[in-house]
């Protein structure tokens, strides 16, 4: 009976588990705030993702044909780059704006640097970081929700100002800051319902404060994240948030908003987490997060801008090298003399 | 000390692959098959490789010694069978290559026996003497059956500088598959018992445990209610631990039921602690007691290729395919035959390959079981994600060391303390993008070998 018998390294059993598994639950975390968006931005909103997630994919495999290497459309890494860039996108962005943000996400955030693994900055937030630069109106018109006014106009450089649009919550509290009118008029107008359902104006994804929890729980339940980043973001924001409240609560809204408002929910399970761009070790994990919580804090309330998580996960990301160098694991047996 | 109250006795890191043991567990341990021939090889073990003593053409007996031991860490082996020394030649062994062994023919081709021990009137391991325990196996040529092979004279002998204060007994068989082990703890815990007596005895150690995880409970029963009929259940403390590759490891062992760390790059007796298999332990009292010599052992033929698995009692030196046969073959769909099981154990193409002293399983994977676990599909990229650092039981960054032994980066790689590792398999078995880091770090280790030898000083 001859016959070939597989020679191999051990372990000769694996977990059944693949990047392309991964992924994938990745995009069903990503379901509720997708059917969020879909409820409060309708066709309009769930077009925006659409067009991402369709010019990402095609920009991957473009990419693998130029280089010659194989397709790699396959372990959905891509879809999850355009679900995430397009839930991270105004409700009514001109299609075109986001397929150049799209193209820039995956062909040169990701791909130049060699593709899956090998990036070292969040493709989505990269591509984002490039369309606020290009396109600073449209990134920063953001229209009502579609059930407050169905007429949900599409925005163009032209008619920017003529759209039905309304300030993020974000926006109010800078305005609190800046023009010393205090945080008071952000209570009155966001009730806690609308708050956490995400009736209110807000880039796509990031408006449903429940549909982004129980895709974060639907994460943490899969053991596809663990809890160590969003924690670290979401307490240190929530800190930061908390002492300057203390010190003028007349001036800052109460931590519990800067919370429920902006990406901050969004960026703390679904794009901080990202294992690539995020540190491997425990310890290194919370150093990563506390960088964006604290980051995104100093920007919405010392910064120029109302909103701040992009630029903190793109600082963040940047340093992560330098946390995996510097927070190495140490062996258990602790560090061997002669090495 | 044993445990916080409420927490079973474990240690972090770890993965837990299903067990598969229900194949075999209930399988008494039965004679292995009569074979004609058996192939001893001269290295079973850690350290220099035994000298042979007898020539071709030689007549032996039965635990008759065939090699002797050159060097202190080296065990001696002996004649399973008594028959001719046909030839001294090369086979294929799991780790070394091809191997030099004493090829025996038997006298007549029968079925081994099962040992009978029976507990000495009167036995008492006070009257054998810490020397009288050593040498006796040392000369039975016992190493640690639980696959690593190390001489167990030279754990159990005393030493003045770190005093052994502690003995403990490993019948924890986290390996999935493996019963050979939970067998023994079932229908030789007596003997067991007596050799872990003799092993106390020996190496002057005041507190004795013996460890079985606790997906064994009909073991650990019976091992406490053996002990409690020998009125030793003060003396002896049976340490349930949490099932969990890989629970069995040494290091992990101590840390789960001692809560101590041994240094890195250091052996437990640094820390004053032994750790011996349970089958090395019934071995002992075999050798101590009767003066049997180690020529048997039990294995356990497993695996879903495998017509009729069973635990085995056989000779040392019968080749794998005879076990098979004698299971009733394997499947067609046979991908992989494993010395051993499916997270340590050593792939082999050779199926004449013979049984040392520490294979305790050959484990019969199909082509269904590698699909299923992806290894026939591409290795993907490395995505950074940690799981491997999260499974590691001694706490390394293997995609690290992983990745600069194929950038062929050595300097970066003992950076990231390869010699640490335990070669467990858990960061393999954890990787989602299927990548061999238990392979690159081993491939690593041997290159590093190689370079220190080419470089002295």
């Amino acid at each position: 009976m001859p016959q070939d018998y597989a020679v191999t390294f051990a372990p000769h059993i694996r977990r059944p588990l693949s990047t392309r598994r991964i992924m994938l639950d990745v995009i069903i975390g990503l379901a509720p705030a997708l059917i969020a968006a879909g409820a409060f931005f309708r066709i309009r909103g769930l077009a925006v993702v659409a067009v991402c997630v369709a010019w990402c994919v095609a920009t991957e495999w473009v990419c693998n044909r130029v280089r010659k290497k194989p397709n790699s459309v396959g372990d959905l890494s891509a879809i999850v780059t355009g679900i995430i860039l397009g839930l991270s996108l105004p409700p009514a962005l001109p299609l075109w704006a986001g397929a150049i943000g799209s193209v820039f996400a995956v062909g040169i955030s990701k791909m130049v640097f060699g593709g899956l693994g090998a990036n070292i900055f969040n493709p989505a937030m990269a591509g984002r970081l490039f369309m606020t630069a290009s396109f600073g109106i449209l990134m920063t018109t953001w229209t009502v929700p579609a059930t407050l006014d169905a007429t949900m106009p599409t925005v163009s450089p032209t008619n920017a100002i003529d759209a039905r649009t309304q300030a993020t919550p974000l926006a109010w509290s800078k305005t609190a800051i800046k023009d010393k009118t205090g945080a008071w008029i952000y209570y009155g107008r966001l009730p806690l319902r609308e708050n956490l359902l995400g009736e209110k104006a807000g880039c796509l994804g990031e408006t449903s404060i429940i549909a982004l929890l129980i895709g974060g729980a639907y994460l943490l339940i899969r053991r596809t994240i663990t809890i160590h980043i969003p924690l670290a973001v979401l307490t240190s924001a929530f800190a930061f948030a908390g002492i300057a409240y203390l010190l003028n609560s007349e001036m800052y809204v109460q931590p519990f908003y800067h919370l429920t408002s902006g990406a901050l929910l969004f960026g703390a399970f679904f794009i901080a987490t990202d294992p690539v761009t995020a540190p491997m070790t425990i310890r290194g994990q919370w150093i990563f997060g506390i960088i964006i919580g604290v980051f995104t804090m100093l920007v919405r309330i010392v910064g120029e801008y109302p909103e701040g998580v992009m630029y903190a996960v793109f600082l963040a990301n940047g340093v992560r090298p330098l946390i995996d160098r510097f927070v190495k694991p140490v062996p258990v047996g602790g560090v061997p003399h002669a090495v | 000390m044993i445990s916080i109250i409420g927490r079973r006795a474990s240690f972090s890191g770890g993965v837990h692959p299903p067990q598969s043991k229900h194949l075999t567990a209930d399988k008494q341990i039965q004679p292995g098959p009569a074979v004609k021939e058996l192939a001893v090889f001269l290295s079973q073990h850690i350290g220099a490789a035994a000298q042979p003593i007898v020539k071709k053409g030689d007549a032996v007996q039965a635990g008759q010694k065939i090699g002797q031991c050159q060097g202190f860490i080296c065990a001696p082996v002996h004649a399973p069978v008594a028959g001719k020394v046909k030839d001294i030649a090369l086979r294929s062994h799991p780790v070394l290559g091809r191997s030099p062994a004493v090829v025996i023919e038997a006298e007549s081709a029968s079925e081994p026996v099962l040992p009978a021990f029976s507990m000495p009137q009167g036995f008492d391991p006070a009257k054998y003497t810490p020397e009288q325990t050593c040498e006796a196996v040392r000369e039975a040529g016992i190493v640690g059956m639980g696959g690593a092979g190390f001489p167990t004279s030279v754990k159990i002998q005393p030493d003045a500088k770190v005093p052994k204060h502690t003995l403990i007994i490993n019948g924890c068989e986290c390996e999935p598959y493996i019963t050979c082990d939970y067998r023994l703890m079932l229908e030789w815990t007596e003997q067991i018992i007596a050799g872990t007596r003799l092993a106390q005895r020996a190496c002057g150690a005041s507190n004795v445990f013996i460890a079985i995880e606790d997906n064994k409970p009909k073991a650990i029963e019976k091992m406490n209610a053996t002990l409690e009929a020998m009125g030793l259940a003060g003396s002896i403390t049976v340490v349930p631990v949490k099932t969990k590759y890989p629970q069995g490891g040494e290091r992990q062992l101590i840390r789960a039921v001692l809560n101590k760390v041994v240094p890195t790059g250091g052996i437990p007796p640094a820390i004053g602690v032994v750790v011996d298999n349970v089958a090395t332990a019934a071995a002992i009292a075999d050798a101590v007691i009767y003066g049997r010599p180690l020529t048997h052992r039990v294995v356990t033929v497993t695996g879903e290729g495998i017509a009729n698995p069973g635990n085995y009692y056989v000779p040392l030196g019968i080749a794998v395919e005879a076990l098979i046969g004698h299971c009733g073959g394997i499947s067609g769909q046979t991908a992989k035959v494993i010395m051993g099981g499916p997270m340590m154990g050593i792939a082999i193409a050779d199926l004449s390959t013979p049984i040392s002293k520490a294979s305790g399983a050959v484990t019969v994977l199909t082509k269904e079981q590698v699909s299923a676990a992806g290894l026939d599909r591409r290795q993907t990229p490395c995505i950074r994600c940690g799981r491997c650092v999260q499974a590691c039981p001694e706490h390394l960054n293997p995609t690290r060391i992983a990745h600069a032994v194929k950038n062929n980066l050595m300097d970066v790689a003992e950076s990231y303390y390869i010699s640490a590792c335990i070669e467990c398999g858990c960061c393999s078995y954890a990787c989602p993008a299927k990548i061999d880091l238990t392979g690159y770090i081993r491939t690593g280790k041997i290159l590093r070998a190689r370079q220190k030898k080419k470089m002295p000083g």
